[in-house]
């Protein structure tokens, strides 16, 4: 026992009453704080639950451990205390809440010690033997305040960077603006004060905590162990030096105390009804997310077509809601949003959420829209898709997963919109050209509406054969897709890759007239019935091939054949041609002639960040000998084409500017001459987009294959 | 409102369609078959004025090349009934007077206030379905219909004259319309409700002996003849335009 007692009166100088008064008050909090939770954790339960409560974590790995495998809890865990989804773009921004983060769970431990101390060891010790115990004083009293003052500087500098950022920044995701105005018009003020009073509510409590703990040692005369509460004492230092004497240190100190006990208290009180509740929802939900979902669509609910009421939405998704902190980089990053079009990731995670909460009579003080006249999710009735998000916002997504990529608390945007839009298929609500397009692939096969019979007729007037997988055994069944099969421009290169394959030996073949659209954006334009049974076809191709793996052209066909169809019964490794071609480099199979040229790489939306598949395009680039520039937004943060998901079969004349022609702007910015691609929609998308943008004569749009193979025949690039 | 929509299964224009070794069919045993474009209008009128009030439709189509899948379309589109009449070779090239005799036999006997079907056909450009049929069923008949209305014991029929006018008369019921247009481009049904018809619907099955032919015989028919394709302006920019806007010219399109 050291001769002076190193702790502190826990209550200093509050008289009995106002005690009972905070006892009263936080009793009052707590039982408002579980309320609320309980509240939503309510409206969880009456989600829809696909596996009884197995969607909290998919127990069983899936066949094909690659871009669906599932980080284990305790990389879920690292990702979080890390703020790994926060700092991975915007770094100072990801430091000022990891700050935060780090300081409020160490702000908040020591207010548990201290009550475990006082209120639990104290009160049980005094009940049991009669005698009062404290653990709260020695050496722990100051290793506690040397560390927890720590804690509160370091969530103070995080606050502060935080606020000055969104006081004075002026960047885009931090704009409220809605992507789709409602006709009648909308107000966002609430939402904007609730941030604020987030922003200040925090900042209260700490500030008021430190001035309240320099004035305490102020006012007990700074007893000279209180050194190691070292920022309370600066603080205290700074008291005395103004004149605050020890006496109107005291007097100060209480009411100070109850300024920041009180706005403890009731942030405590309003966490659950305010962006504040991020703190436990988005934590929750980066654990229960799941990188299938988005790689590998749910199913719709059983018995209905797709989501139609509030019972549809699994508890998963009304979790994601809850964590959505509306800090607009889904928003920003959004090829629809960005081109003009009414959809906005985020407006369409908080539409919901209102909707949500609306239907739950959960009170919202502050984050919530207003409408002079009641539409969207706040209008009385009307079918949740086509009245609470609007029909044309569901149709702008392009499924390009830019917003599930970066969404720093796990939400998972895309799988939610096509449930939505399945119900628009059920109810025949879809653009005409769409609607052929979805007709023509019904009897035909194939969104050209040409005959299935012509599928293979591009292998007409080449001199080598295509081998019939049905009728010989290959390596490589090669799965072209429709762009590669039927369009003028693509047949050229499906060409070059045939020679390409053919002069480096590969053992290869085609399903000719039996292949049939691999249906990854049928089913992502939500026709989830014609979905099936293309897979159905295409599953009965496979049987009557012979072949070890698939190789297909289309990034989207690969990622349904390579996630997908396993649950229908492939067991065949998928592989993308860019990956095969690397692979002919890398085996010494080939050998390539530097063509010298300056390039740059447009990472397809369903081959980098659906599939990962980054280096193997880029290394076929290299091996050609040609430079690779890359351009700002590359690798996960590759900018969508905007062809996906279905768009490409709908009008996108309404755009103001299509998302090929601000990719290609792009590029342009680079000063390269080629513009490489790896994906046949891209192609044909790109090669328009630099009509419209008046770079023809600057700039050639061309395929990998087409480097590949003239810098291994000297071939001339086909005209873009 | 009783109404019957009667449709008809055709070679998928998309095919390249050649001709069978007799040189008198096209050859039928590779080309994909779906139903005619005008017979899904008809049927989407028919759907429209159920949407809009009382009315029962019946789709009726001959046994031919995956007419099952037209006739569970339909009623996933919200048909109330699909017939189905067999009876007769379904391979074969089923002539339109042989149509009519048949969907006549078998109209016959079922009770109809209004009988759709399209204005014409690939096999039936000269729009004869419509009005031979209801000269067999001794009713009235209107062609080029791009809408109706219910009154009482009569339709009033909107019908396309030359140049965009519209006529209006007005037909006493039973009558039997050719339908060029409906009100809106025919619906879309999902897969997932025709699979849902194909499980919970059937499709009515009824023999008929086939009534007298009325058409001569099919001697030869021949693909069109290739005719000189498109000519390709070469040359400057000016001298490009020159040449088109004197063709414009040349061809009267423009005054002056």
């Amino acid at each position: 026992m050291l001769a002076v007692l190193e702790t502190r009166t826990i209550f200093g100088g509050e008289t009995e009453a106002a005690r009972v008064i905070f006892y009263l008050l936080a009793l009052a909090t707590l039982l408002l704080f579980f309320w609320g939770i309980y509240r939503r954790i309510r409206v969880y339960r009456v989600g829809r639950r696909p596996a009884g409560w197995r969607w909290l974590r998919r127990a069983t790995k899936y066949d094909i451990p690659d871009v669906t495998a599932r980080p284990g809890v305790s990389k879920s865990a690292a990702v979080i205390a890390a703020n790994r989804s926060i700092t991975k773009v915007k770094k100072p921004v990801g430091l000022a809440h990891l700050l935060v983060f780090w300081g409020f769970i160490g702000l908040f431990l020591a207010t548990s010690i201290l009550s475990l101390d006082y209120d639990i060891l104290g009160n049980a010790s005094r009940i049991v033997t009669g005698h009062t115990y404290s653990f709260f004083r020695g050496p722990f009293y100051l290793g506690y305040n040397a560390v927890f003052d720590l804690a509160g500087l370091l969530a103070i500098i995080g606050s502060v960077m935080l606020a000055l950022r969104r006081w004075f920044s002026r960047e885009p995701q931090l704009d409220y603006t809605r992507a789709e105005i409602p006709e009648g018009g909308y107000s966002r003020s609430k939402i904007v004060l609730g941030d604020q009073v987030f922003m200040v509510g925090l900042l209260l409590i700490l500030v008021t905590g430190l001035l309240i703990q320099g004035l305490r040692i102020d006012g007990e005369g700074f007893p000279s162990f209180e050194r190691w509460t070292w920022l309370g004492w600066l603080i205290g230092k700074m008291f005395a030096s103004f004149g605050v004497g020890a006496a109107s240190a005291r007097s100060a100190h209480a009411w100070l105390w109850w300024v920041h006990v009180g706005s403890a208290l009731a942030f405590i009180a309003y966490l659950p009804f305010s962006k504040a509740l991020h703190i436990l929802s988005a934590p929750t939900n980066l654990v229960v997310s799941d990188p299938a979902n988005i790689r590998r669509l749910p199913a719709p609910p059983e018995g209905a077509a797709g989501y139609a009421t509030f019972a549809d939405f699994t508890p998963k998704e009304l979790l994601a809601f809850d964590s959505c902190t509306k800090c607009g980089r889904c928003h920003y990053v959004c090829p629809a949003r960005t081109a003009g079009a009414p959809l906005s990731p985020r407006d369409f995670i908080l539409d919901l959420r209102q909707w949500s909460d609306r239907n739950n009579q959960i009170p919202l003080f502050l984050d919530s829209e207003d409408r002079p006249t009641p539409s969207g999710p706040l209008a009385g009735n009307g079918p949740l898709a086509g009245t609470v998000i609007k029909e044309r916002t569901l149709w702008s997504c392009t499924t390009c997963m830019a917003c599930v990529e970066i969404c720093p608390v796990g939400v998972e945007h895309v799988p939610t919109i096509v449930q939505l839009r399945r119900s628009l298929v059920d109810r025949g609500e879809m653009d005409p050209t769409l609607q052929s397009a979805l007709q023509n692939i019904s009897t035909q096969g194939n969104s050209f509406g040409k005959s299935a019979r012509m599928r293979a007729r591009w292998t007409k007037g080449l001199d080598i054969p295509i081998p019939d997988a049905r009728k010989e055994p290959v390596e490589y069944l090669w799965f072209l897709g429709d762009f590669a099969s039927f369009d003028e421009r693509l047949v050229e290169i499906s060409r070059t890759l045939a020679k390409v394959l053919n002069s480096a030996g590969v053992s290869f073949g085609i399903l000719y007239e039996d292949e049939r659209n691999a249906g990854n954006d049928v089913r992502r334009v939500g026709e989830e019935g014609l979905f099936e049974m293309l897979v159905e076809s295409n599953m009965r191709a496979f049987e009557k091939a012979d072949f070890t793996r698939i190789v297909t052209t289309d990034p989207h066909s690969l990622n349904t054949l390579r996630n997908e169809y396993p649950a229908f019964g492939l067991d065949k490794e998928v592989l993308h041609y860019s990956e095969l071609l690397a692979g002919l480099v890398y085996r010494g199979k080939v050998e390539l002639k530097p063509l010298g040229r300056r390039v740059t790489y447009h990472d397809p939306c369903y081959l980098g960040r659906y599939n990962r598949v980054f280096d193997a395009p880029r290394a076929v680039i290299g091996a050609s000998g040609c430079e690779l520039l890359e351009m700002p937004r590359n690798r996960t943060n590759s900018f969508c084409c905007g062809a996906g998901g279905g768009r490409i079969w709908m009008d996108d004349s309404f755009l103001e500017e299509r998302p090929s022609v601000n990719r290609i702007r792009e590029a342009a910015s680079l000063g390269v001459e080629y513009f490489v691609v790896a994906c046949p929609k891209d192609y044909a998308m790109f090669s328009d987009a630099v009509k419209t943008a008046g770079l023809e004569e600057s700039m050639k749009v061309v395929d990998i294959v087409e480097l590949f193979s003239e810098a291994l025949i000297g071939a001339d690039l086909v005209e873009a | 409102m009783k109404i019957v929509v009667a449709m008809r299964q055709l070679a998928d224009l998309v095919e390249e369609l050649e001709v069978n070794a007799d040189g008198t069919d096209i050859d039928r045993d590779f080309v994909k078959f779906v139903s005619n474009e005008w017979d899904e209008a008809a049927l989407e009128e028919a759907l429209c004025h159920k949407d809009d009030g009382d009315a029962e439709i019946t789709v009726v189509a001959l046994d031919e090349p995956d007419v099952d899948q037209t006739l569970y379309t339909a009623l996933a589109k919200g048909a109330d009934r699909a017939v189905k009449l067999t009876g007769h070779d379904p391979e074969g090239w089923i002539r339109t007077g042989d149509r009519a005799a048949i969907l006549a036999s078998w109209l016959e006997r079922d009770d109809f206030d209004l009988v759709l079907t399209g204005v014409q056909a690939a096999d039936d450009l000269d729009g004869q379905l419509a009005g031979v049929l209801a000269e067999r069923l001794g009713v009235r008949h209107a062609a080029v219909v791009v809408g109706f209305h219910d009154a009482d014991s009569a339709v009033q029929v909107e019908q396309e004259l030359g140049g965009g006018t519209v006529a209006v008369s007005s037909l006493e019921l039973p009558a039997v319309l050719g339908i060029q247009a409906a009100r809106q481009t025919p619906r879309y049904a999902s897969i997932t409700r025709i699979r849902q018809a194909q499980q919970t619907q059937t499709i009515q099955e009824v023999e008929i002996s086939a009534g007298g032919s009325l058409g001569g015989t099919v001697r030869k028919i021949s693909p069109p003849k290739k005719r000189g394709g498109a000519e390709m302006l070469e040359g400057s920019a000016s001298e490009v335009a020159e040449r088109i806007a004197e063709l414009i010219r040349s061809k009267g399109l423009a005054r002056s």
